[in-house]
């Protein structure tokens, strides 16, 4: 007995600090090729991305990298700017914060970016914030909470805010006479604050916060949540995450057959929500940007036409259709490259340019930068869109 | 809330089914070979990309599974011979190093092979049931249906016929194995077989509903750990209830403490169980196999 104890002992010993060390780390990422270091103001410009390329971000991160390297291979063959050619380095940060601050700090240390695009999603943001202005390099985030940009200085994003996402959710649940939300949301960054302002914009409508639930975007049973929120008494419940875990929510949801509407943030805007949610996506209402509803926007919408070269472009290279976050990071570039062709790539002065961003036609909306508005984007830039037949249709403009 | 609770408890039986058919393997290997295979979890993911690959390309769902898992038993069977076998001071501590390469490298090849992104097979047939508010799902059954079929079948293979008792003599009394005319070879490649045929039948049945993904087996791998632990890293019974009781009571901390707190339920019970009680669920002390 004694003997036995002691065999079964050493390897659970092993095996738990090994469980404890391992969970917490991934491999080492795959982009980031080491660059000549030395950009003075007629060498190369280098713009440095950071992305979830793998982790849970995923299905953001390559749809973004995807675009950003197809839009420098587009900037090369046509010249680069001023003459000047564009060098794109693209970072995984592994879908985590401090990765993202490594990469942020590789990239303006040791590769002297002009300007850094990322992360894809808020937490990573949060994190590359500090790195950024201390550096005094601008950094545009492709990220969505509002926090990412809140009084900086040299930090802009493309992404629309969440504020103006849930004000629209919650117009749309006062025309239907909801006075009771359920809330499942994100754990991370994404989901930061959004009970809170709920709560706030909520009271002005008459509309209450009746629960909040949280789920790790990495998730993948979310029974134990939405039997909770099916528990509780509310007329309609958002779920606010991003793909695949808010789509698995939404599959969790509609299985448990409560038959109540589903309101989802714009972090599903891609196709990959209807491969995790399935058949379980009818019915669901987001507000997002209007890309995948292109082709059922009037004619005259002045987006219309550069979202279509876009959508061309992407699936002439990459043979499937862009996601909204591969709009957000062809807004950063394009945003990134403008200001590069007005004022160069002296770190203030680009600065100044980016902020100075006016009616720029993206993909995400129409972009006007001020010195107090970091996201250039008002409510106008969102449509509702509920999901049908597998994909997302325009549902209130 | 008696229905909540059920619900729960379905969710939790589903999820436990998965860290049952990993456990299984785990003790498999264990008990033959002494050797704690990290790289468990990843046969899973592995079979689970091999049949989405193959039914993206064309092959019918069934046939793409049926492949799937025989060549994710193969690759089992090559790890043990390419790697394992050829390791000469084979101890605890060498074999998780090395199948903790091994699972490194696995995952990086699903990650290069097939991509960053989860991804899902399509479910099989069947029709989701909705008994008294407790919505059960077909896949869960489909699961349910595994580990039974597949576990048990296991569970009797070593219990009751001649090919499995000489598996377990091996593991007890090496030598006289030895003696007595049956391979260590052969032992350790079948056990080998089996961890990799539970394995890919574990990612199979539950990619539909908890999707596939490249990193997703390690940590799947260690709950299937937690689970063998409970079962003394010897009883497949005791592991198989230890698992099911695990998935249980994710479902419900989940539920009623905190969603955050899920994934360090099988922790706490893995430290529990170093503390208290080394020889997990099983009931009888156990006679010495040293």
């Amino acid at each position: 007995m004694k003997q036995s104890r002691k065999r079964i002992l050493a390897p659970l010993v092993l095996v738990a600090s090994l469980a404890m060390v391992l969970t917490g780390c991934g491999t080492s990422n795959l982009g980031g090729k080491k660059a000549d270091s030395g950009a003075g103001n007629d060498g190369p410009i280098k713009i440095g991305a950071v992305l979830d390329i793998t982790g849970v971000g995923a299905s953001l991160g390559v749809p973004e990298q995807n675009t950003l390297n197809m839009l420098a291979k587009q900037l090369k063959d046509s010249g680069g700017i001023d003459g000047r050619q564009v060098q794109l380095i693209i970072e995984d940060d592994q879908s985590t914060e401090d990765g993202a601050a490594k990469a942020t700090t590789k990239l303006i240390q040791g590769d002297n970016v002009d300007l850094v695009i990322g992360a894809s999603r808020t937490g990573p943001s949060v994190a590359m914030r500090p790195i950024a202005e201390a550096a005094k390099i601008p950094m545009i985030s492709i990220a969505a909470n509002a926090v990412i940009v809140e009084g900086s200085k040299w930090v802009f994003k493309t992404a629309q805010n969440d504020l103006v996402v849930i004000q629209r959710i919650l117009d749309d649940a006062k025309t239907k006479g909801y006075t009771k939300l359920a809330l499942i949301r994100d754990a991370t960054g994404f989901g930061e604050g959004v009970a809170d302002t709920i709560t706030k914009l909520g009271a002005e409508r008459g509309i209450s916060l009746v629960m909040t639930e949280a789920f790790e975007p990495s998730a993948t049973d979310f029974t134990p949540q939405m039997t909770n929120v099916r528990g509780s008494n509310a007329d309609a419940v958002v779920i606010w995450g991003i793909t695949p875990s808010a789509g698995l929510a939404q599959k969790a949801y509609v299985q448990l057959g409560v038959n109540k509407p589903v309101y989802q943030s714009h972090g599903v805007a891609n196709a990959a929500f209807f491969d995790a949610a399935g058949e379980a996506a009818t019915g669901a209402i987001a507000p997002m940007g209007r890309l995948l509803v292109v082709d059922q926007l009037p004619k005259d919408n002045p987006q219309r036409d550069v979202i279509e070269k876009f959508k061309a472009d992407y699936s002439g290279a990459f043979g499937d259709q862009p996601s909204s976050f591969a709009g957000h990071a062809y807004d950063a570039w394009h945003i990134a490259v403008a200001a590069m062709k007005k004022a160069g790539t002296e770190p203030a002065a680009l600065r100044d340019a980016i902020e100075q961003t006016k009616d720029y036609v993206g993909i995400s909306g129409i972009f006007t930068m001020t010195a107090d508005n970091h996201s250039g984007l008002d409510s106008s830039a969102l449509i509702l869109a509920d999901a049908k037949d597998g994909r997302w249709n325009l549902y209130k403009d | 809330m008696l229905t909540d609770f059920l619900q729960l408890t379905v969710a939790g039986l589903s999820q436990g089914t998965v860290y049952a058919l990993l456990a299984v393997g785990l003790i498999a290997v264990y008990t033959v070979r002494n050797v704690i295979n990290i790289a468990q979890g990843d046969y899973a993911t592995l079979a689970g990309f091999g049949a989405i690959w193959l039914v993206t390309a064309g092959m019918p769902l069934l046939l793409a599974i049926l492949v799937a898992i025989l060549s994710v038993t193969l690759v089992s069977i090559l790890v043990e011979r390419v790697i394992i076998a050829r390791v000469k001071n084979m101890t605890v501590l060498v074999s998780l190093i090395v199948t903790l390469g091994v699972s490194i490298l696995l995952e990086a090849a699903m990650l290069i092979l097939w991509g960053p992104e989860a991804r899902s097979l399509p479910k099989l047939p069947g029709e989701d049931l909705f008994i008294g508010g407790v919505s059960i799902r077909s896949q869960e059954l489909w699961m349910l249906g595994a580990l039974v079929v597949v576990g048990g079948g296991i569970v009797f293979f070593y219990e009751k016929t001649k090919w499995g008792k000489a598996l377990r003599a091996c593991a007890e009394q090496p030598v006289a194995a030895r003696i007595v005319g049956i391979s260590p070879v052969m032992a350790s490649v079948v056990a080998f077989g089996i961890a990799g045929l539970v394995g890919a039948v574990a990612g199979v049945v539950y990619s539909p509903i908890y999707l596939t993904i490249w990193s997703g087996g390690l940590l799947l791998g260690l709950k299937g750990f937690v689970a063998a632990v409970l079962g003394g890293l010897t009883s497949f019974r005791a592991a198989i209830v230890g698992a099911l009781l695990l998935g249980m009571l994710e479902s419900y901390v989940s539920a009623y403490v905190a969603s955050g707190l899920r994934d360090a339920v099988a922790f706490f019970i893995l430290i529990a169980v170093l503390i208290f009680r080394t020889q997990g669920l099983v009931l009888t002390p156990r006679q010495g196999r040293a």
